[in-house]
């Protein structure tokens, strides 16, 4: 998947209130980052990846390049 | 001291968590279990902690459902009379509403509230259920009363085991088979172990709290069970009770 179509669908799919963020957006300071938010980023990363991943480590990442490498670096292209 | 030397009872879920306390509660008080549960080995640790002699393992998935006829039809084979069925076996999903999709609900009902009606319907059978009279047991949820986020399928499917029981105890009270549910807050086992590691820690946090007597143990529920599938409760059916260290008082 590409980069910035990731971040754009997971940012739809978890409604923010913007979908455009940069790789080092950190993911506490967005509007609307809550327990929904890490919920539905579980949900999607399920559905998308067939990864299972936890709170927990949602909680422990930054940004989306954390989220993305959390998730396997080989899985994503430049734009 | 509830007695419930020479009863029979079918028990699903028995290889983990509740079910496996249920069995050991009941076998302690002198009942024959039948363990229903997916994973043999886990199922013959339940066995082998078992107290008395002459019990039964059924390993198999239940939400095939023609594992449910095959494992009462050898249950009727063997000339045996069942006096107590327990609906312990349950899975659970913490997903937001918006990935809640039908299949999502069918995996789930087929296990929490398919099975559990089916293996009721069966046993509730001339062939099989103990002409006295006979006991089941839903495991419902506290959840199933008050509902909880990102939970929506299961909260569903304890509901409908909450229905469906008061339905089949009018149903059935002519032939002496009484039913109940249970409702338990949260108890340490380790369908909870999952919950709490996928969902946000002030989530979790905010779950304890909200238990005023803090979170059960399997034991505790078990007690009740027990209860229900003896003859001290010979007067009480299509009742739903509550354990849940004062959960629900708010
Ligand atoms: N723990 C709680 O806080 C809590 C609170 C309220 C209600 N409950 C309810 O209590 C019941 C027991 O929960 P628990 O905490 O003991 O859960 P658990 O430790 O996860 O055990 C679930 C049991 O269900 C069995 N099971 C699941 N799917 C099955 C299938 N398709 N076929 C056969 N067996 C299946 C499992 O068997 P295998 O492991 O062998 O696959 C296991 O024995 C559930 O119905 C749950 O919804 C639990």
């Amino acid at each position: 998947m590409k980069k910035n179509a990731f971040i754009k669908q997971l940012a739809e799919f978890c409604e923010f209130s913007e979908t455009d963020f940069s790789f080092d957006t950190k993911l506490k300071s967005i509007d609307g980052y809550d327990s929904m938010a890490i919920m539905s980023m579980i949900a999607f990363v399920d559905e998308n990846f067939s990864i299972k991943i936890t709170a927990t480590q949602i909680n422990a990442l930054s940004d989306f390049n954390s989220l993305m490498n959390l998730l396997g670096k080989e899985k994503f292209e430049d734009d | 001291m509830i007695d419930l030397t020479g009863k029979n009872i079918l028990i699903t879920g028995a290889s983990s968590g509740l079910g496996r306390a249920i069995s050991q509660t009941v076998a302690s008080q002198g009942a024959t279990v039948f363990l229903s549960g997916r994973n043999e080995t886990r199922l013959k640790e339940t066995l082998n902690s078992l107290s008395g002699v002459g019990h039964f393992v059924f390993p198999g998935d239940i939400a095939n459902f023609s594992i449910i006829e095959q494992l009462t039809k050898s249950i009727i084979e063997k000339g045996i009379k069942m006096h107590g069925f327990v609906h312990s076996a349950g899975i659970e999903k913490t997903l937001p509403f918006k990935s809640s999709y039908p299949i999502v609900f069918q995996e789930i009902f087929n296990t929490n509230v398919f099975a559990g009606f089916e293996f009721a319907r069966l046993l509730s059978q001339k062939n099989i259920a103990n002409t006295e009279g006979a006991s089941f047991v839903f495991i419902s949820s506290v959840k199933g009363k008050l509902g909880a986020p990102f939970n929506v399928a299961y909260c569903a499917s304890k509901s409908s085991l909450i229905a469906g029981s008061k339905a089949i105890a009018m149903e059935l009270a002519s032939k002496k088979i009484r039913s109940n549910c249970v409702l338990p807050g949260i108890v340490e086992t380790e369908m909870v172990q999952g919950l709490f590691t996928s969902i946000p820690i002030e989530v979790k946090e905010n779950i304890i709290k909200e238990h005023p007597l803090g979170l059960g143990k399997p034991e505790d529920v078990a007690a009740l069970v027990a209860f229900l599938l003896s003859d001290e409760a010979r007067w009480i059916t299509g009742a739903e009770y509550i354990i849940d260290g004062g959960y629900s008082i708010h």
